[in-house]
């Protein structure tokens, strides 16, 4: 694009040129015009020459400007066609504001993009900027592929400003921030409040045993209405464990898969009540066709009215916006367990540095940017997620609207909704995702029992080195 | 300058050698470098210290539990695909053979399928077969053929059916594809004799056109066999390998090693044994059908 113009300007000049040259010639020395015509054929070979001369210096100026141009590789996880929409805008703005800086936004799609980060990172593949999850930090920075970002956030003003946390949650691993967050993710209970009230309800369940009875009592197969959006596949993991860890109250703020006193929960006998309580979820309150249900087919089934209550992250929000009017939904907090408590996770993605950049400053740019006020209020607002600055949420009404009354009451009460952490840090992470949901799937179908796959699940974790 | 044997075997060499590098390039190098990687432990987190460790990725395989169930899935996969294919390509082929008014145009439609993309239709079918809102229940329920939704990809007892069928709708246009052009050159001259000898239809499918064309039905059979066991396509668009891994086939195995374990020797070990039985499939293949003895 630089290029184009410099090469037609540097042509037209010398085109200009050689032309104001012959006609000032033919004017003072007419024999000059015979001349001309007789040695018409040789100044064609000089203006070849005189052509390749002007070649070479455009292609020199081009590449002088080139060199002053830079390309950022960056990379996203949670790909949507939404969200990569967001983020173009996001970065044609910063393009705007630094000349000279190109930004190529590599999409892949969600369920296969920590396996192509971890592929291309391991391959030292061009790439500057990463979209770094919670679930994707340990394995990125154990592989070395994460640039410490310490030092630039230390000298950033925005870190005071951010939601207490949240910077220590992006120290999972080895005390070191190796990314900003620019979002958080809490899982809350959205519930179509057009539904319940068509069947005479006008609370959302406050407890699993009220959103069990509630989901039952709305299952209608004949008419194709259920109670509960079941999530079968497609990491199922958050899903499982907010239910089974509901019938616990000590478990451990750093490892959810631990109890207080260090035993594996799935040893534990409340984990077999809590996960009888989630097949009958299935079996009793949601379509059978539900074990095959990933993020899609919930927000689907949700949008459409045939599962009216849904547990689901912020960005749902955002998908929301297009396919549901706002009057017709809300949230509420977390149903809590027989414990009265509920342990969520607190969730957060960010960009960070692969260690191997050549342009490490360039890319904390663009991070310091996107984690601007006004652009965290945008990505947020527009994507659906929790802001990490606090002015967005004095800055922007939106974010202390109603519509975030679920994940406010679950701030606001601490006591109630323990925050815990998953084992992120362990190796076998993202094999535990898909054996707990085959041999979940196994349990739902009857192949399986509860006894045998908590059985298994314990294994699992003790093979894996939890303690 | 007479060319001796000598230069000549080498100037046949140089003519082949392009083909031999890129041959080499992109297959024989990928094939040796997946045989040692499956003997080694090269996962994501341990790419710089990549190390032998002799058959432990094969005994991960044939200890796992679900590995029996994958092989048999694969077996019913390949079987149930590849029999109704071949017939209903043979029918669709005889069919065709006959000119009739649009038959290109019906041709075009038929063979439309065998030009998308398997994990596109693999996409496309699981929102048509969906169990909650997918619109073939709908029509079944319209037409009163069924009363409650049936769960074609989340029913253990219908998936496999059903990945099946969607994979007989693609390949069907292969095989009538291969025997149409093989039975537009059977003779004329050898039916005409044939019906005026008195041979009926049946008589006149077996006793010639089906020896006629046997060499294209076992090669087609025998290159769609190695085609269905490599291609997880529509069942990764479809279902992964679920639900509890009831379609669960080598390659979706394969793929889910690779994608959740991130362990690329486990899965270089199943492309092994992928490898390992195709060859014995096809030598047995060969020998039973005589392929080599047979007239072209």
């Amino acid at each position: 694009m630089i290029i184009e113009p410099v090469f037609k300007f540097s042509f037209f000049l010398f085109k200009k040129r050689s032309m104001e040259h012959k006609k000032l010639e033919s004017t003072i020395f007419p024999e000059v015009q015979i001349q001309n015509c007789i040695i018409y054929t040789s100044s064609l070979s000089l203006e070849v020459s005189s052509m390749r001369k002007a070649f070479l210096i455009v292609l020199v100026v081009s590449l002088v400007t080139l060199s002053f141009s830079v390309t950022l590789n960056m990379i996203q996880v949670f790909t949507s066609p939404e969200r990569t929409k967001i983020l173009e805008t996001i970065i044609k703005k910063f393009e705007e504001k630094h000349p000279g800086v190109k930004i190529n936004l590599i999409s892949p799609p969600y369920e296969t993009a920590y396996q192509k980060i971890y592929t291309m990172v391991s391959t030292r593949q061009p790439l500057d900027i990463v979209e770094v999850g919670d679930w994707s930090l340990s394995a990125l920075a154990s592989m070395g592929g994460l640039e410490n970002l310490e030092k630039y956030i230390e000298k950033w003003e925005g870190k005071d400003y951010l939601i207490p946390g949240i910077l220590e949650a992006a120290r999972t691993y080895k005390n070191t921030a190796y990314l900003l967050p620019n979002a958080v993710y809490v899982k809350t209970l959205f519930y179509r409040t057009d539904v319940l009230e068509k069947y005479g309800i006008k609370e959302p369940p406050r407890t699993v045993f009220e959103m069990y009875g509630m989901a039952r009592y709305l299952t209608r197969p004949e008419i194709n209405q259920y109670g509960y959006t079941f999530r079968g596949k497609g990491f199922p993991t958050a899903f499982i464990d907010l239910i089974v860890t509901s019938f616990f109250d000590d478990i451990d703020p750093n490892n959810m898969y631990l109890t207080k006193d260090g035993k594996i929960i799935w040893e534990d006998p409340r984990a077999k009540l809590g996960l009888e309580l989630y097949v009958r979820l299935y079996k009793d309150t949601a379509p059978k066709d539900s074990i095959n249900w990933g993020f899609d087919e919930q927000v689907n089934a949700f949008a459409s009215g045939i599962t009216p209550l849904l547990y689901q992250d912020p960005d749902t929000l955002g998908l929301l916006k297009n396919s549901l009017a706002p009057e017709k939904f809300a949230t509420a907090p977390l149903p809590v367990g027989p414990s009265g408590k509920a342990y969520p996770t607190f969730g957060f993605a960010g960009w960070g540095i692969v260690s191997y950049s050549k342009h490490k400053d360039l890319a904390w740019k663009f991070i310091e940017f996107f984690n601007s006020p006004e652009i965290n209020a945008y990505w947020c607002k527009e994507y659906g997620a929790l802001p990490v600055d606090k002015r967005v949420y004095e800055m922007d009404p939106y974010f202390s609207s109603e519509k975030f009354y679920g994940w406010k009451y679950m701030f606001d009460h601490p006591e109630t909704y323990q925050f815990t952490a998953y084992p992120l840090w362990n190796e076998r992470w993202s094999e535990w995702n898909q054996f707990q949901q085959d041999t979940m799937q196994k349990v739902l179908l009857g192949k399986m029992t509860v006894d045998e796959v908590l059985k298994k699940w314990a294994e699992f974790w003790r093979e894996a080195g939890i303690k | 300058m007479k060319s001796t044997p000598h230069h000549a075997a080498w100037f046949f060499f140089l003519m082949v050698l392009p083909v031999i590098l890129i041959v080499s390039f992109l297959v024989v190098y990928p094939t040796i470098k997946g045989v040692v990687m499956s003997f080694q432990n090269y996962t994501v987190f341990t790419f710089w210290r990549v190390r032998f460790v002799g058959l432990k990725n094969y005994v991960e395989i044939f200890t796992d539990s679900d590995f029996p169930s994958v092989l048999l899935n694969t077996l019913i996969w390949i079987a149930g695909s590849v029999t109704l294919q071949l017939i209903l390509g043979f029918i669709l082929a005889l069919l065709l053979w006959r000119p009739f008014k649009g038959r290109g145009i019906y041709a075009g439609f038929v063979f439309y399928p065998w030009a998308l993309s398997g994990f596109a239709i693999g996409l496309v079918w699981s929102w048509l077969l969906n169990g909650t809102f997918g619109i073939v229940n709908d029509v079944l329920k319209k037409l009163h053929l069924i009363k409650e939704n049936i769960h074609f990809l989340s029913d253990p007892n219908y998936a496999m059916l059903s990945v099946i069928l969607i994979n007989i709708w693609y390949g069907i246009p292969f095989f009538a594809i291969m025997i149409l052009a093989a039975l537009q050159s059977i003779p004329k001259e050898v039916m005409e004799s044939a019906m005026i000898d008195g041979a009926g239809p049946v008589r006149r499918l077996f006793s010639i056109v089906i020896p006629y064309i046997k060499p294209t039905l076992l090669s087609s059979v025998l290159l769609r066999i190695i085609w269905v066991m490599n291609f997880p396509d529509i069942i990764y668009g479809t279902t992964r390998g679920g639900p509890a891994g009831s379609t669960n086939i080598l390659p979706v195995y394969m793929i889910n090693i690779v994608f959740y374990e991130t362990n690329f020797s486990k899965a270089s070990a199943v492309g092994v044994i992928i490898i390992a039985i195709l060859l014995v499939y096809t030598l047995f293949y060969l020998k039973l059908t005589s392929y080599g003895e047979m007239e072209f």
